[in-house]
C-alpha cells in the first residue's frame, strides 16, 4: 500500500513539474457542458492545429484538457462550449483524482484523416455521422466506389459507413420504393458505376468494395459503421463467393444453399448468421435483432446501457463509451441491433439492452486496425422513416446518442500506450 | 374491487333509464300484465339500490334474473355486489345465465369484466376462450377482451388478442377502434392512424378519442399520420381528427388545411364552425376567419357572420370585417345592429381611418345604445381620430366620454403623440390592446426619465398614420435630442427602413449603433439584424464576421443563442430551415 501511494505521488509530482507554469482549459463533459457535440469539434481542431490535448476518461463525463490559447477560447465562445480555465494547482488535484480512481488521462496526438463512404452528391443530412461532423465542425471527405476501387482508402485513417447495402441489393427498398424517383436514380447510378468499374452487376461491385474496406482495417485503419452497413458488410465479406442477392437486383435468385456456403472466417463481428431467403421479406439476415421492416418480427425500442470499462487497462473501449448518461434511448435503423447468438467470441460489447437477446454497440480489432459497429440510423430520430426532415443538431447539442458517434471520431487520435498488464 | 364499483356506479342511471324505455316500447300489449308482474321484483330492487340498501336489493335482483328483465337485473346485481365488495358472488349466476343463453353478449361481457376485476386472469382467459369457442365467427369476444386489457394498460396482450382475431375472423374490420388504441399504446403511430381512419368511418363520435390517442405521435412520424388522414376519399371525421391533431401540435393553419377541402354541406359547415371555435379561443384569428368564411358560404347566419367579421378584424383585416357582416344582415333590426354590428363596424372604420363614418353610424343608432356601450363606441371613434392624426377631434371625442375616456387606450396613445410621457407611461401600461408599437412605446417610456418628449411623440404619430419612412426619419431626429434612448430610436428607425427594403439606410443606422452605441442592448441586436440581412443577400462571409463579433463581444446578450443559430446556418453546420 505504502509503495503504491508513493509511486502515485511521484507520478503526480512529475506531471506537475512537466506542466509547471502552463494554464489549461478544461472542457467538462458532464452536465455542466452546454454543448457536448461541439466540444468534440473543438478538441479535434485543437489537435489538428498542433495544440496539446488530453482525454480525461471517466473524469466528469470524459472531459478534455486543452492548451489555453486565445483561439480555443474564441472558438469555445462562438460555439457556446463550456470551458473552465484551470491553473496548475487545480490541474494537480485533477490528476491526483484521476490517479486514484477508475480514470485515465489519454494524450490525443494526431487528428485522424476522415473519410465517409457516401455518394459524393449526397447531402449530409441523411447520415447521423455526417450530421454530427458538420455540426461539430470536423472536416471529412466523401468517398465512394470509384475512390475505393482505385485505392484511395489508404489516404485516410478513419472511415465511416452508414446505410450502404454491401450485398448490392439497395437494402431491398425495391420492395417498397421501386417506383420512387429517388430509388430509380439510385439504381441507375449504382448499376452504371458497376459496369464502369468492370463488374457484371451491383452485388459484384459492392462485395469487392466490402473486401477492400476489410483490407483497409487489416492494414491499420479505423472503421466505424452504423445502420445497415454493419450487417451487410459482414454478409458481403462472408458471402464473397456466394450468390446472396435476390433476382430483382441481379436477375438470378439467391443460391438456395447460400447459408451453408457463407465463409465467416474473414468477418469482423459475426458468424453463423442465417440469410433471409425470401425476396419479399425486407430483412437481410438474423443479425439484426429488431427487424424493423418486417411486420410480425419488428421488436419495440427500449433503452441501451453503456458498459463501464477499466479506464487504465481498457482505454479504447473506455473512450468509446465516454458519456454523461449511462442509459440511452434506443433508435431504429435498417439494422438496429446485433443478435447476441451470432457475435464472435472476442468481440467487445460496449452497450446492450438489459434482458434482450441483442446488443447495440460493438468493437473489435482486426489485423492492425479496429472496427466499431453502432446499430440504428439516427440517435435523435428513433423511428426514422424515409422522407423525414433532417435532424437539426442545434436542438440536440447534448445528445448522448450522438456523443457515441463522436467518441469514435476522436479515439484514433489517442496515443497508443503499452499495455500495463 | 373499488374499480368495479366505480364503473358500475357510473352505469347505474343509464341502465335504469334504458330498462324502463325498453320495457315500455317493446313489450307487446297482451304480455304487458305478465311483464309487469315479472319485473315487479326488479323495480323494487332498483328502488332499494337507489336508497343505498344494497344488501336488500340482492335477492330481488336475483329473482328478476329469471324474468324478461334478466339482462338489466344482471347489471343491477353487478352494481350492488360491487358496492358490497362481493363481486365474486356474481360468477355462479353468470354461469347459469350463460348456459341458458350462450348467445347473449351482455352476460359474457359482465363475466369477463367481473373476472378481471377480481384479478382472476387464468379464469378470465378461459372465459374468453369459451366465448370464442361458442361464437367462433363473432368479433365480440375479441373486442370485449381487448378493451378490458387496454383499460389495464396491457397493450401487448390486447395486441395478441387482436392478432388472434385476425387469424380467426380473417380480418379486424370490426375491431378497428381496439386496434387503433392498441397500436397507439404501443407507439405504433402509423398503424394506429390507419386503424383510426377505418374506425372513424362508422363512428364519427370518436374524433376526439382519435386525436387524443395520436397526440403523442413524435414529430418524425407526423407526416405519415397526415398522409393517412388526407388520403382520398375525403372522410370528414378523419379530417376533423387531423385538424384537432394539427392544432394540438401547434399548427392551426395545418389544421385548417386538413378541413378546407371537405364537401360544403351541413356536416362540413359544422366541422368548420367547430374548428373555428377552438381557433377563436386560442386567438388564431386568420384560420378562424377562413373556417368561418367557408361555413358562411354554405349557410349565412348572423352569428356566423359576426364571428367571421370579428376574426377578420382581429386578424387586422378591417375591410373584410365590414364586408363579412354588413348591416343589411340584420334586416332592419336596429336593436340587433346596435348590440352586435355597431361595435364591430365602429372599430373597423376607426382602424381604416374613417372615424367620421363611425361617428355618423353611432349617432344613427344612438337611442338603442346604453350609456356604457355609447362610451365604449366613443372611445373607439377617438382612436380613429388618432389614426388620422386629428388630435383635436380625438381629444374632443374623449372629453365627451368623461372620466372613463381619460383612462382608455386612445388616451394613452394621445398622450404619447403629444409627447406627454408622464401620462402615456401610466395609461399605456394599463392598456387592453397589445401590438408591436405598444411594446416599443412601453420600452421607450420606461427608459426615458423625462416627462415630455414631443419629438418622439411626432415620430409615433407618423408611424400611426402609416408613414413608415417619415417615422424612421423622425425617430432618428428624436434620437439626436434624447441620448438616453438614442440607440433604441435608431434601432427602431433601422427596423422600419429594413421593412421598407431601404437596406442602405438600415445598414447606415446599424453601423452607427454598433460604432457609437456599443454599450447599449441595441448594439448586439443591430449586429444580428445586419448579419441576417447580409446572409439573405448571400454575403455569408460578412454575415459570419458580424455574427462572430456579436457573440464574442456580447456574450451576456439574450440574443446570443439566435446569433449562434444564424452562424450555424451560415456555415451550413445544420440543415437549412424552411
Amino acid at each position: 500500500m505504502f509503495s503504491k501511494n508513493l509511486s502515485s505521488a511521484c507520478v503526480i509530482l512529475l506531471l506537475a513539474a512537466a506542466t509547471a507554469g502552463a494554464q489549461r482549459l478544461l472542457v467538462p463533459m458532464d452536465d455542466a457542458q452546454q454543448n457536448h457535440l461541439k466540444a468534440y469539434g473543438l478538441t479535434y481542431n485543437a489537435i489538428k492545429s498542433g495544440a496539446s490535448a488530453e482525454w480525461l476518461l471517466n473524469y466528469r463525463g470524459g472531459s478534455f484538457l486543452l492548451a489555453d490559447t486565445p483561439e480555443l477560447r474564441r472558438q469555445a465562445g462562438l460555439s457556446g462550449i463550456t470551458i473552465e480555465p484551470i491553473d496548475n494547482g487545480r490541474l494537480g488535484s485533477i490528476r491526483a483524482e484521476i490517479a486514484a480512481n477508475n480514470m485515465e488521462a489519454v494524450p490525443l496526438e494526431k487528428a485522424p484523416k476522415i473519410a465517409v463512404y457516401t455518394p459524393t452528391d449526397a447531402l449530409p443530412w441523411d447520415d447521423a455521422v455526417t450530421i454530427a461532423l458538420k455540426y461539430a465542425g470536423i472536416d471529412y471527405t466523401s468517398i465512394y466506389d470509384d475512390e475505393i476501387e482505385r485505392g484511395d482508402l489508404s489516404k485516410y485513417d478513419w472511415v465511416h459507413l452508414h446505410h450502404e447495402d454491401f450485398t448490392g441489393q439497395l437494402n431491398k427498398f425495391y420492395l417498397s420504393y421501386r417506383d420512387f424517383p429517388w430509388f430509380i436514380d439510385l439504381l441507375q447510378k449504382n448499376t452504371a458505376a458497376a459496369k464502369r468499374l468492370g463488374y457484371a452487376n451491383m452485388p459484384g461491385l459492392k462485395k469487392d468494395v466490402a473486401m477492400k474496406i476489410r483490407d483497409f482495417v487489416e492494414r491499420g485503419g479505423f472503421l466505424f459503421a452504423m445502420c445497415g452497413a454493419t450487417e451487410t458488410l459482414e454478409l458481403a465479406i462472408a458471402g464473397h463467393n456466394v450468390d446472396i442477392a435476390q433476382s430483382f437486383i441481379d436477375g438470378t435468385p439467391m443460391d438456395p444453399d447460400a447459408d451453408r456456403k457463407m465463409d465467416w472466417r474473414g468477418t469482423f463481428a459475426f458468424h453463423d448468421a442465417h440469410l433471409e431467403q425470401s425476396p419479399f421479406v425486407n430483412s437481410m439476415s438474423d443479425i439484426d435483432g429488431h427487424q424493423v421492416n418486417v411486420p410480425g418480427r419488428r421488436q419495440p425500442l427500449g433503452t441501451f446501457t453503456l458498459f463501464n470499462f477499466s479506464a487504465k487497462f481498457d482505454p479504447v473501449p473506455s473512450m468509446l463509451v465516454q458519456n454523461h448518461r449511462a442509459v440511452v434511448n434506443d433508435f431504429y435503423g435498417v439494422t438496429t441491433s446485433f443478435t447476441k447468438s451470432v457475435i464472435k467470441s472476442g468481440v467487445t460489447v460496449l452497450a446492450n439492452e438489459e434482458g434482450a437477446p441483442w446488443v447495440k454497440y460493438l468493437h473489435g480489432d482486426y489485423g492492425k486496425g479496429t472496427w466499431t459497429y453502432y446499430g440504428g440510423h439516427d440517435p435523435e430520430d428513433p423511428q426514422h422513416q424515409i422522407g423525414n426532415p433532417p435532424t437539426d443538431l442545434s436542438l440536440f447539442k447534448n445528445s448522448p446518442g450522438y456523443r457515441l458517434i463522436l467518441n469514435n471520431v476522436l479515439f484514433p487520435a489517442a496515443k497508443k500506450k503499452p499495455l500495463k498488464t | 374491487m373499488p374499480g368495479i364499483r366505480r364503473v358500475v356506479r357510473g352505469a347505474r342511471g343509464v341502465g335504469r333509464l334504458i330498462v324502463l324505455v325498453a320495457i315500455a316500447i317493446h313489450a307487446p300489449r297482451s304480455m304487458r300484465a305478465q311483464a309487469a308482474a315479472d319485473t315487479m321484483a326488479f323495480y323494487k330492487a332498483l328502488d332499494l339500490e337507489a336508497a343505498g340498501k344494497y344488501r336488500d336489493a340482492v335477492p330481488l335482483f336475483r329473482t328478476a334474473l329469471r324474468t324478461s328483465a334478466s339482462v338489466n337485473a344482471l347489471l343491477g346485481l353487478e352494481r350492488v355486489y360491487a358496492e358490497l365488495g362481493r363481486s365474486d358472488s356474481l360468477l355462479a349466476p353468470l354461469d347459469t345465465l350463460i348456459a341458458a343463453s350462450p348467445n347473449e353478449e351482455t352476460y359474457r361481457t359482465v363475466q369477463l369484466r367481473t373476472l378481471q376485476g377480481l384479478g382472476r386472469d387464468a379464469d378470465l382467459q378461459r372465459a374468453f376462450d369459451r366465448w370464442v369457442h361458442d361464437k367462433p365467427e363473432s368479433a365480440a369476444p375479441y373486442r370485449e377482451y381487448a378493451r378490458l386489457l387496454l383499460q389495464k394498460n396491457r397493450s401487448a396482450a390486447a395486441d395478441s388478442v387482436l392478432a388472434r382475431a385476425k387469424q380467426a375472423l380473417g380480418s379486424t374490420k370490426d375491431l378497428q377502434l381496439e386496434l387503433a388504441q392498441a397500436r397507439a399504446a404501443q407507439g405504433q403511430w402509423v398503424e394506429s392512424a390507419q386503424a383510426w381512419r377505418l374506425a372513424l368511418i362508422s363512428a364519427d363520435y370518436l374524433v376526439q378519442a382519435a386525436a387524443y390517442a395520436l397526440a403523442p405521435t413524435p414529430s418524425s412520424a407526423r407526416q405519415q399520420i397526415r398522409d393517412i388522414f388526407l388520403a382520398p376519399p375525403i372522410d370528414v371525421p378523419s379530417r376533423r381528427a387531423l385538424a384537432e391533431l394539427e392544432t394540438g401540435w401547434g399548427s392551426p393553419s395545418d389544421g385548417w388545411n386538413a378541413l378546407k377541402d371537405i364537401p360544403a354541406d351541413s356536416v362540413g359547415a359544422d366541422a368548420w364552425s367547430e374548428f373555428a371555435r377552438r381557433a377563436e379561443s386560442e386567438e388564431r384569428w386568420t384560420v378562424a376567419r377562413e373556417a368561418l368564411e367557408s361555413a358562411l358560404r354554405w349557410k349565412r347566419t348572423p352569428d356566423l357572420a359576426i364571428r367571421a367579421a370579428t376574426a377578420a378584424m382581429n386578424a387586422g383585416d378591417a375591410p373584410a370585417a365590414l364586408r363579412l357582416a354588413p348591416l343589411s344582415d340584420a334586416k332592419g333590426d336596429s336593436a340587433a345592429i346596435a348590440r352586435s354590428y355597431l361595435p364591430l363596424h365602429a372599430r373597423a372604420l376607426a382602424a381604416l381611418g374613417r372615424p367620421s363614418e363611425a361617428e355618423r353610424l353611432v349617432e344613427r343608432y344612438d337611442r338603442f345604445l346604453s350609456p356604457g356601450a355609447k362610451n365604449s363606441l366613443t372611445r373607439t371613434i377617438a382612436w380613429g381620430w388618432v389614426r388620422t392624426g386629428d388630435m383635436n377631434r380625438a381629444r374632443a371625442a374623449l372629453a365627451a366620454t368623461g372620466a372613463e375616456g381619460d383612462s382608455s387606450d386612445a388616451a394613452g396613445w394621445l398622450a404619447l403623440y403629444e409627447g406627454n410621457l408622464k401620462a402615456a407611461r401610466g395609461l399605456l401600461r394599463g392598456g387592453t390592446e397589445s401590438s408591436p408599437e405598444l411594446a416599443l412605446a412601453l420600452g421607450l417610456v420606461a427608459r426615458l426619465k423625462v416627462d415630455s418628449a414631443p419629438d418622439i411623440g411626432r415620430a409615433f404619430l407618423a408611424l400611426a398614420r402609416g408613414d413608415s419612412a417619415g417615422a424612421a426619419a423622425q425617430f432618428v431626429a428624436a434620437g439626436e435630442k434624447t441620448p438616453a434612448v438614442r440607440s433604441l430610436l435608431l434601432s427602431t428607425a433601422a427596423q422600419l427602413q429594413a421593412a421598407l427594403k431601404h437596406d442602405t439606410d438600415a445598414v447606415a443606422l446599424w453601423t452607427r449603433i454598433v460604432d457609437t452605441e456599443k454599450d447599449t442592448p441595441e448594439a448586439p441586436q443591430a449586429e444580428l439584424e445586419w448579419a441576417r440581412l447580409l446572409r439573405r443577400k448571400g454575403d455569408v462571409a460578412s454575415a459570419t464576421t458580424h455574427l462572430e463579433h456579436m457573440i464574442l463581444a456580447y456574450p451576456q446578450s439574450a440574443l446570443v443563442p439566435q446569433a449562434r443559430r444564424e452562424l450555424e446556418l451560415a456555415k451550413s453546420a445544420i440543415p437549412p430551415t424552411g
